[in-house]
């Protein structure tokens, strides 16, 4: 049975999210793919009871917010259902062992999780495991992927008692709101084969929220007998407001196909000299570690890193290893122990002065889009503003600022969108403005960490066609990004570097 | 019309520093308008003109300070190690020297230079005097811009507009100063403000309290300082100690010592004003 939820939230007289038609199909796995910031997680949270009625003016189907919180319909959904919140860190008690945690309220008579732990944790070692869990939770430990991990674990934990109960699936609610933003695939894929494996035993209503479509893939992959109960969904903004569409997978998975890696090089670069913008070699040191590079299915066989002109170079590392320090050290931000590298021409050490980068690199000859749109940009200014000041060869105009803007904002762009200030856009919007000012820029490099954060499809794709007319113009691109399935695709092999960290025993 | 006048005091209300600015405004006015019926002419003229040079002083600080304050922030931006050393040191130097004695110090200089025949114009004098007091308390200003570069210095925001290739003066003066800061440095000038009325009137009167009228003091222009350490106010205030001791004098200050009581008041009313004032926009803005 499919439910039809009518949604309005409010603060104030400022509309946050609106929605006619905010459908949830029973018994099925409804993933819900859009923007970032557009109002995925505020509706669910919505539907889940979870909104504050004192802080928020919310209306359900045309009524009260309280009249909701007291319905049956919820109190069923809730019952036996679970919410895995985007944020592992808001979810999780400081004052509360993790392992207490995980056998807290409801959950106490559900089991130990340890079978659902070490699945997630691709491990035997229970030692390991309850070092874990005798931990309180803090910013730094355990990491965002430890924390979401022991969430799902939560979340898995009240399934398996919700398969062990005669309630119809219709009447159970699981939300997933992005289960696996700090997970690398190995592991999301993990956690989605559990899912599904449940799914099999008893179907149950999910709505899992994400910006990954490469889940597509996966599905498509090996689950596609489950088609009929998976629903794709997108959220996006329409002139009467939100709207939930239907998402074409086929759409992804045509494109991503299309998308091959160009291999050739620009025409012009052919038989030019200097054609290197950057290249490491093995190790160099930051924070006493030694890093190296290898290819994909090499760890043992470093390999220096290299980057020439017209090429598009993926670097990938498991989160947290020291891709963005990289990028950091390459663009002068930050200072390596010890590194032997050539960029652009110029032989670079640890005891290059930062002077260098100012007078030479920045914005001249190399740009970086940083990975969060959020810190990397002045949230106070204007979307009009974030050209200014960029050492380009003339002034950029209102129209030329317009054009600009046109290449990822299309139908956005309105006479005052230019004096909109950018803490009030989406965290989508603000991600396609990060990018912006840098692929303005006329540089032989560009890196781009993370550029496909917290995108929709449709901006993906535009992501992409620049990107790789970028390389067509020559340019090099160093491309760090969780997003494999897409950069795989989108680079040559011999093009894809892994970054790893020396054993300190070895 | 009742319903509207309820809706701007509820939002005077909840916005305090507003609200003591009304309160300021219109306890001068009751004051002014007091005065002008029950205070003799030329009294009143010294304290009007009194007050407005004080305020026209404190007034030039914020100007002088927030100038000052940004020299020095950009002075960071300054190519070479050593001069930007050599800049801190000489700050620091500056603010070794406690604030009193330091204008006190520069009142000297002032009064050579009216001795020496070089200062002719009042608004010269006023000017000269708001320099002084700005040099002894531009610093508070320069901690908060630091502060906040340092802040904005270790953030993504930073870094990502240096890479751009945008240059490090636009991104500390407009990005950080301007379009994060300004509220957290108006804050701060209503602050500064405040402490340039009380350090001018605490130096005023030290340098003016028991000489002769026809010395030192007349020839710097008057200010509520001076004022208050005139012979008449001293009475005056004087008189405010006698009232207690015998309640039924208390009716003839507000008529026969009105002029050191208006400018005792003057300065203590907006001392306080300005102190919740400041307290209010802190509030009001999450700072």
């Amino acid at each position: 049975m499919n439910r039809h939820f009518q949604i309005e939230i409010k603060t104030g007289s400022r509309t946050l999210a609106a929605i006619d038609d905010y459908p949830i199909a029973g018994g099925a796995i409804t993933f819900i793919f859009g923007e970032s910031g557009i109002g995925k997680s505020l509706l669910a949270k919505a539907v889940y009871g979870l909104l504050d009625p004192a802080a928020l003016s919310v209306e359900i189907n045309g009524a009260s917010y309280q009249k909701y919180l007291k319905s049956r319909l919820l109190k069923n959904m809730k019952k036996e259902g679970f919410f895995v919140f985007q944020e592992p860190s808001s979810h999780l008690n400081p004052l509360l062992k993790l392992g207490e945690q995980l056998s807290e309220g409801s959950l106490k008579d559900a089991g130990d999780g340890q079978g659902i732990l070490r699945h997630l944790f691709d491990t035997k070692d229970d030692t390991y495991l309850q070092s874990l869990l005798d931990i309180y939770p803090l910013p730094y430990r355990p990491s965002g992927g430890e924390k979401q991990r022991l969430l799902l674990t939560m979340a898995f934990k009240r399934l398996n008692e919700y398969l062990k109960s005669d309630i119809p699936a219709d009447n159970s609610l699981f939300v997933f709101d992005e289960p696996s933003g700090s997970l690398d695939d190995q592991t999301r894929n993990r956690f989605i084969r559990l899912l599904i494996n449940i799914f099999y035993r008893k179907p149950f209503t999910c709505l899992f929220i994400t910006h990954d479509y490469s889940i597509i893939g996966e599905i498509f992959r090996h689950y596609r007998e489950l088609l009929p109960f998976i629903r794709f969904k997108e959220l996006v903004r329409s002139e009467a407001g939100l709207l939930m569409r239907d998402f074409a997978p086929t759409d992804y998975l045509d494109w991503l196909k299309n998308t091959r890696a160009v291999k050739d090089k620009p025409t012009q670069l052919k038989g030019q000299k200097n054609q290197n913008l950057i290249t490491i070699r093995n190790p160099f040191r930051v924070y006493d570690h030694d890093f190296y590079f290898h290819k994909p299915d090499k760890p043992d066989e470093p390999k220096p890193f290299r980057l020439n002109r017209g090429e598009m170079v993926y670097l990938k590392a498991p989160s947290g290893l020291g891709k963005t320090t990289l990028a950091k050290i390459i663009m002068g931000l930050q200072r390596a122990q010890k590194l032997d590298m050539i960029l652009l021409g110029k032989k670079i050490n640890e005891n290059t002065p930062p002077a260098f980068w100012r007078r030479e690199i920045w914005g001249k000859k190399a740009g970086m889009v940083f990975q969060h749109a959020d810190e990397a940009l002045n949230l106070q200014a204007t979307v009009g503003s974030v050209f200014d000041g960029l050492p380009l060869k003339r002034k950029l105009n209102t129209k030329d600022k317009i054009d600009l803007l046109n290449t990822l904002f299309r139908g956005e762009v309105s006479a005052n969108f230019l004096g909109k200030r950018i803490g009030l856009l989406s965290g989508g919007q603000k991600q396609r403005l990060n990018l912006l000012p840098t692929l303005a820029l006329d540089t032989d490099l560009i890196v781009l960490d993370e550029p496909l954060n917290g995108l929709d499809f449709a901006s993906i794709k535009k992501i992409i066609a620049i990107i790789r007319s970028k390389q067509s113009e020559g340019k090099g691109l160093l491309l760090i990004s969780h997003n494999e399935e897409i950069f795989d695709s989108l680079v040559s092999r011999e093009h894809i570097y892994r970054l790893n960290v020396y054993d300190a025993t070895s | 019309m009742k319903t509207k006048f309820k809706q701007i005091f509820e939002k005077l209300y909840a916005q305090k520093d507003k609200l003591w600015l009304v309160i300021w405004l219109g306890g001068l006015l009751l004051v002014w308008g007091w005065n002008l019926l029950f205070l003799n002419r030329p009294a009143l003229q010294r304290i009007e003109t009194g007050f407005i040079n004080s305020f026209m002083i404190a007034l030039l600080v914020l100007v002088f300070s927030l100038a000052l304050s940004w020299i020095t922030v950009n002075s960071l931006l300054l190519p070479h190690r050593w001069l930007r050393t050599l800049f801190v040191f000489l700050l620091n130097i500056l603010r070794s020297i406690p604030q009193i004695v330091g204008i006190l110090f520069g009142y000297v200089g002032i009064t050579l230079l009216l001795q020496q025949g070089k200062l002719q114009s009042t608004f010269t004098v006023l000017v000269l005097m708001a320099i002084v007091v700005s040099l002894f308390v531009f610093q508070e200003l320069v901690d908060l811009m630091r502060e906040r570069v340092r802040h904005f210095h270790k953030s993504d925001f930073y870094q990502a507009m240096l890479v751009r290739g945008i240059a490090e003066s636009r991104i500390i003066n407009y990005d950080i100063l301007w379009m994060n800061s300004r509220v957290h440095i108006f804050n701060k000038l209503i602050a500064i403000f405040g402490v340039a009325i009380f350090l001018q009137c605490s130096v005023d009167f030290i340098i003016s309290i028991g000489l002769s009228t026809t010395l030192s003091s007349i020839d710097l222009p008057v200010t509520l300082g001076t004022l208050l350490a005139n012979i008449d106010s001293k009475q005056d205030i004087l008189a405010i100690g006698n009232s207690l001791m015998h309640p039924s004098y208390i009716s003839k200050i507000f008529f026969e010592h009105l002029q050191g009581v208006t400018v005792a008041f003057l300065i203590v009313f907006s001392l306080l004003s300005i102190y919740k004032i400041a307290n209010g926009f802190t509030e009001r803005f999450k700072l």
